[in-house]
C-alpha cells in the first residue's frame, strides 16, 4: 500500500465508458449553465423554484453522506472497535459527499459568488442559515477526521499525534453538527404548511429526516462495502455488516411507528390510498424503502447473505432518495399549480456530480491508505460466515421468497410511480376569467374623477384653459389607460405643464387632431375662457 | 418614543372597475417594461410586481401582502429581506445569493426570479418604501380612481373596512383577509366574495408560518447541550472500561488488540 502504484493508462471498460459520457454531458451542461443562466439550463419557474439540484443534489446528497457520522460515532464514541476498518471509507465518502453537495450548490445558486454571505450576514431565524453553517463546519470536521490518512501517507507523525488526541472532540462535534443539519433539511419545509402535500408535511419533518439519515448511514456503509469489494477486492467482512443491517431494520421499524402515529394524529391516513399522484408515489416510497427491506432484513438467511444484505441496503437507499424527491418535488407540485420535469441539462449535471463522486473515491482508494491493511489484520479474528467471501455470494443462492420480495418491491414501485405520473395533472388554480362582464355599477358608484387641472397661461394665450376629467372620462365606463397608459403619469407630474406647448401632439394635440376629438382650430372658446 | 405607524393598503374588490391604473402606476414608478398589450392579462413576474385579474364578475389585485411576520424575512439565510417598522418588506439585493428559499417559503407565491439573467435577483413589490419615506402614498393607491386601493395606517384601514361593512349592509362578505391570516398582513382585502375563491391562498390560519420554523430552531441549543453531555459521557464510560481493562490485564473471552 505504501509503494506508489505505477501510473498506467486505465483500461477502457463499460463503466468507465459510461462515466466518460456522463462527465462529457455534464461539462456541456456546465457551459450552458454559465452562458445561458438558470433559464437556459433548467426547467425551473417562478411557480417551481427548486428542482432536482436541490431535491437530489442537496437533500439526497447530504443524507447519503450520513454514513460518516454514524460510523465514526459507533467506533470512537461507542468504542465498538470492530467497526474501525469501515471508519475511513465511511468518512471519505462523507467528505466527498459534502464537497460534492457544495459543488452542486454552485450550479443551483443564482449568484454562486455570494455563497459565503451566510457566514458574515447572519439571520439566525433562518433554517437555511443554520444548515449553511453546519455544513461548512461539518465539512471542515470531516476533512480533519480524514486528514490522518493523508498525513500517514506522508509520514507526518507529530501532526498525527495531535489529531489523535483531539479526535474524540472532533467526532462529538461531527455527530452534533450532523444531527442538527440532517434534521434541519427537513425543517426547510416546516415553513410551508399550506404548500407541501399532507402526506409529507408534518411538524415531525426534522425527526423523520434525522431518523432516515441514520438508517441511510447504515445502508450506505453496506452498499459502499459491497461496491468496494467488487471494485477493489478489499472491504470488510459480513461480521460487521450484518449488525449494521440489524440496526437499519430497527430504525426502519421505529420510523414507521412514529410516522404511522403522526399520520393518525393528523388524520391523513385516508390520503394514503386515495387515487392521487401523491398517494401513488408515497406508496412506492414505503414499498421500496420500508416494507421490502424490512422483510429482507427480518429473514436471517437473507440478512447474512452478502448479496441479500446488499439488496436490502440498496432498497433502503432508493427509499430515502424517493422520500427526499417526494418532499421536494412530488409534494410541492399541486400547490404550485404547475408540473416540473427536470431539463436534460439538470439531469446531466446531477449525474455528473454522482460520477465525479465515484471517480474521486476510486482515485483516493487507489492512492491513499483508505482501506488500511494493518488495521484489518489487527482487528478481531474475523469469523467468515458460511459462504461469505470476497466477491459476494451469487444472487441465485438467495432464498426464492427474498428474490420475489426484491422483484415485487422494485417493479411495484416502478408501476406505482408510473401510475402516479399518469395521474399527475395541474391542480385547478383560481377560476379562469369568465367572459361575463363584471358588474361595475356598484364599483362605479365610488368613481370620482380627479379635480380640475388649471394650466399656466402663455403670454399669447386667448384665455385661461383647464383640464376637467369629468368632461373627458365616460363615467359609466372609465378608461384611464387611454391617456395614462401612454403620455401622462399616474403619479403626479414632476413639473408644471409647459405653457405654450399644450397644442402639440404630446399634449392636447395628441387627441385633439380632428379624428379622435375635435381639432385645435380657429375657435379657441371650447377650451380657453375669454377674460 | 412613539411607535411608527405601520402603513398598509386596503383592497376593496367591490370598488374596482378594472382600469389597471394601479398596475401601470406600479410599472411607472418601478421603471418596469411593458409585458402585455392588455394590462389585465399581465402575470406577476420579475417585470410585474402588481396585477389586476378578472375573476368572474370581479376584478382582483395581487401583490406582495407585506406580512407582519413575513416568511421570506425568516427564511432568507443572509437577511436580504427586511420588514421595516413602517410596513414594507424590502430587499437588500447585494446580500442575495440566489438560493430562492424565499420563493419556496412565501405562502402567497409573491417573490419572482430573474431567471433569464446571469446575475439574477428576486423581485417583488416593496410597498413603494421610498415614496413612503417621503410621506407619499404608494404608486398604486395614488393612481386608483375609485378608492379600490386605499393607503393608510393599518389600524385605520381595518377601521375603514369595518366602517364600509357597517355603511353598506349586504354588500360585503364581512371578512377582512389579512387581518388574521399568517399572523396579519399590511395589505388587507375585502370583497363581496371569498378571497380564497378569488385566487388568494386558502387554509392560512393565524399562526405565522415562520413560527413553525422558530419552534424547531429554538430546540437546537438544548439538543447541542444534551447531545454533547450524552456523547461525551458515553465516550468516557466506554473508553474508561478499556483503560481499566488495560490496567488490570485482559480478562474474559476476547483478547483486546494493542
Amino acid at each position: 500500500m505504501s509503494a506508489m502504484p505505477k501510473l498506467e493508462v486505465p483500461r477502457f471498460t463499460f463503466w468507465r465508458g459510461i462515466l466518460l459520457a456522463v462527465l462529457a454531458l455534464g461539462f456541456y451542461s456546465t457551459i450552458i449553465r454559465i452562458t445561458q443562466g438558470l433559464a437556459g439550463a433548467t426547467n425551473l419557474t417562478d411557480e417551481f423554484p427548486w428542482g432536482i439540484w436541490v431535491g437530489f443534489d442537496i437533500l439526497c446528497g447530504v443524507a447519503l453522506a450520513a454514513g460518516g457520522f454514524t460510523i465514526s460515532a459507533t467506533v470512537y464514541i461507542f468504542n465498538l472497535e470492530k467497526f474501525r476498518p469501515i471508519v475511513r471509507p465511511a468518512i471519505l465518502t462523507a467528505f466527498l459527499g459534502y464537497v460534492l453537495v457544495i459543488g452542486a450548490l454552485m450550479f443551483d445558486l443564482g449568484r454562486p459568488w455570494n455563497v459565503w454571505h451566510p457566514l458574515v450576514m447572519w439571520n439566525p431565524h433562518s433554517v437555511m442559515f443554520e444548515v449553511g453553517w453546519c455544513v461548512t463546519l461539518y465539512t471542515t470536521v470531516l476533512a480533519l477526521e480524514f486528514s490522518p490518512v493523508v498525513f500517514e501517507r506522508f509520514k507526518m507523525t507529530k501532526t498525527l499525534h495531535v489529531l489523535h488526541v483531539v479526535m474524540p472532540i472532533l467526532v462529538v462535534l461531527g455527530v452534533l453538527l450532523s444531527t442538527l443539519h440532517q434534521s434541519s433539511l427537513g425543517s426547510f419545509y416546516l415553513i410551508v404548511p399550506t404548500k407541501l402535500y399532507p402526506l409529507w408535511y408534518s411538524p415531525l419533518l426534522p425527526v423523520f429526516f434525522f431518523l432516515t439519515a441514520l438508517t441511510l448511514g447504515c445502508a450506505m456503509t453496506i452498499v459502499e462495502s459491497f461496491l468496494s469489494r467488487r471494485a477493489f477486492g478489499k472491504s470488510l467482512e459480513m461480521e460487521l455488516l450484518v449488525p449494521l443491517g440489524r440496526v437499519a431494520l430497527l430504525l426502519l421499524a421505529l420510523t414507521s411507528v412514529i410516522r404511522f402515529a403522526d399520520f393518525r394524529h393528523r388524520g391523513v391516513l385516508g390520503l394514503v390510498f386515495a387515487p392521487t399522484y401523491e398517494a401513488r408515489l408515497f406508496l412506492a416510497e414505503i414499498l421500496i424503502g420500508t416494507l421490502a427491506p424490512a422483510v429482507l432484513l427480518i429473514l436471517p438467511k437473507v440478512r447474512k447473505h452478502t448479496t441479500g444484505l446488499f439488496l436490502a441496503a440498496l432498497l433502503i437507499v432508493m427509499g430515502v432518495v424517493l422520500n427526499r424527491m417526494n418532499v421536494s418535488i412530488t409534494g410541492m407540485e399541486r400547490s404550485s399549480g404547475s408540473i416540473y420535469v427536470p431539463a436534460l441539462t439538470e439531469i446531466a449535471i446531477t449525474l455528473s456530480v454522482v460520477g465525479v463522486g465515484f471517480l474521486v473515491f476510486a482515485l483516493a482508494a487507489r492512492y491513499l491508505p483508505v482501506f488500511p491493511e494493518h488495521e484489518m489484520k489487527e482487528a478481531r479474528p474475523i469469523v467468515v460466515p458460511e459462504g461469505g467471501n470476497l466477491v459476494g455470494q451469487p444472487i441465485r443462492s438467495l432464498p426464492v421468497p427474498a428474490l420475489v420480495v426484491v422483484a415485487l418491491a422494485f417493479f411495484g414501485a416502478v408501476a406505482l410511480g408510473a401510475d402516479g405520473v399518469r395521474r399527475r395533472e395541474v391542480a385547478p388554480g383560481p377560476p379562469a376569467p369568465s367572459a361575463t362582464k363584471p358588474e361595475l355599477a356598484a364599483a362605479l358608484a365610488s368613481f370620482t374623477p380627479p379635480a380640475e387641472i388649471v394650466f399656466p397661461q402663455a403670454p399669447d394665450s386667448p384665455g385661461p384653459a383647464s383640464f376637467r376629467h369629468a368632461s373627458h372620462v365616460d363615467a359609466s365606463a372609465p378608461d384611464c389607460l387611454s391617456c395614462h397608459g401612454n403620455t401622462y403619469s399616474f403619479l403626479g407630474r414632476k413639473e408644471a405643464p409647459p405653457a405654450g406647448q399644450m397644442h402639440d401632439t404630446k399634449h392636447c394635440g395628441g387627441c385633439h387632431d380632428g379624428t379622435s376629438a375635435f381639432a385645435i382650430e380657429a375657435d379657441c372658446s371650447p377650451c380657453h375662457k375669454a377674460e | 418614543m412613539l411607535k411608527p405607524q405601520v402603513k398598509g393598503l386596503l383592497l376593496d374588490t367591490t370598488r374596482c372597475i378594472g382600469c389597471g391604473a394601479c398596475a401601470l402606476a406600479c410599472k411607472e414608478r418601478n421603471k418596469l417594461p411593458k409585458t402585455s398589450d392588455d394590462v389585465l392579462k399581465d402575470e406577476l413576474s420579475d417585470k410585474t410586481y402588481s396585477v389586476v385579474k378578472q375573476v368572474g364578475p370581479r376584478y382582483v389585485r395581487r401583490m406582495c401582502m407585506h406580512c407582519v411576520t413575513p416568511s421570506c424575512v425568516s427564511a432568507c439565510p443572509v437577511g436580504a429581506f427586511v420588514k421595516s417598522d413602517s410596513g414594507p418588506v424590502t430587499y437588500l439585493e447585494s446580500r442575495c445569493m440566489g438560493c430562492r428559499y424565499c420563493m419556496i417559503a412565501c405562502p402567497f407565491g409573491i417573490p419572482k426570479y430573474e431567471w433569464e439573467k446571469k446575475a439574477p435577483l428576486v423581485r417583488k413589490c416593496d410597498l413603494c418604501a421610498d415614496r413612503l419615506a417621503q410621506g407619499l402614498k404608494t404608486g398604486c393607491a395614488t393612481a386608483c380612481p375609485t378608492g379600490a386601493t386605499t393607503f393608510g395606517d393599518r389600524d385605520a384601514l381595518v377601521a375603514e373596512a369595518r366602517e364600509r361593512f357597517r355603511a353598506n349592509p349586504g354588500r360585503y362578505n364581512e371578512h377582512i383577509y389579512g387581518l388574521e391570516e399568517v399572523g396579519g398582513t399590511s395589505v388587507l382585502l375585502i370583497s363581496d366574495g371569498k378571497a380564497e375563491e378569488l385566487g388568494y391562498p386558502a387554509g392560512l390560519d393565524g399562526t405565522p408560518p415562520a413560527f413553525l420554523t422558530w419552534r424547531a430552531l429554538n430546540i437546537i441549543p438544548d439538543v447541542v447541550m444534551t447531545g454533547a453531555v450524552l456523547l461525551g459521557g458515553i465516550y468516557w464510560i466506554r473508553n474508561r472500561r478499556d483503560e481499566v481493562e488495560a490496567a488490570e490485564g485482559p480478562h474474559g473471552g476476547s483478547p483486546k488488540e494493542h
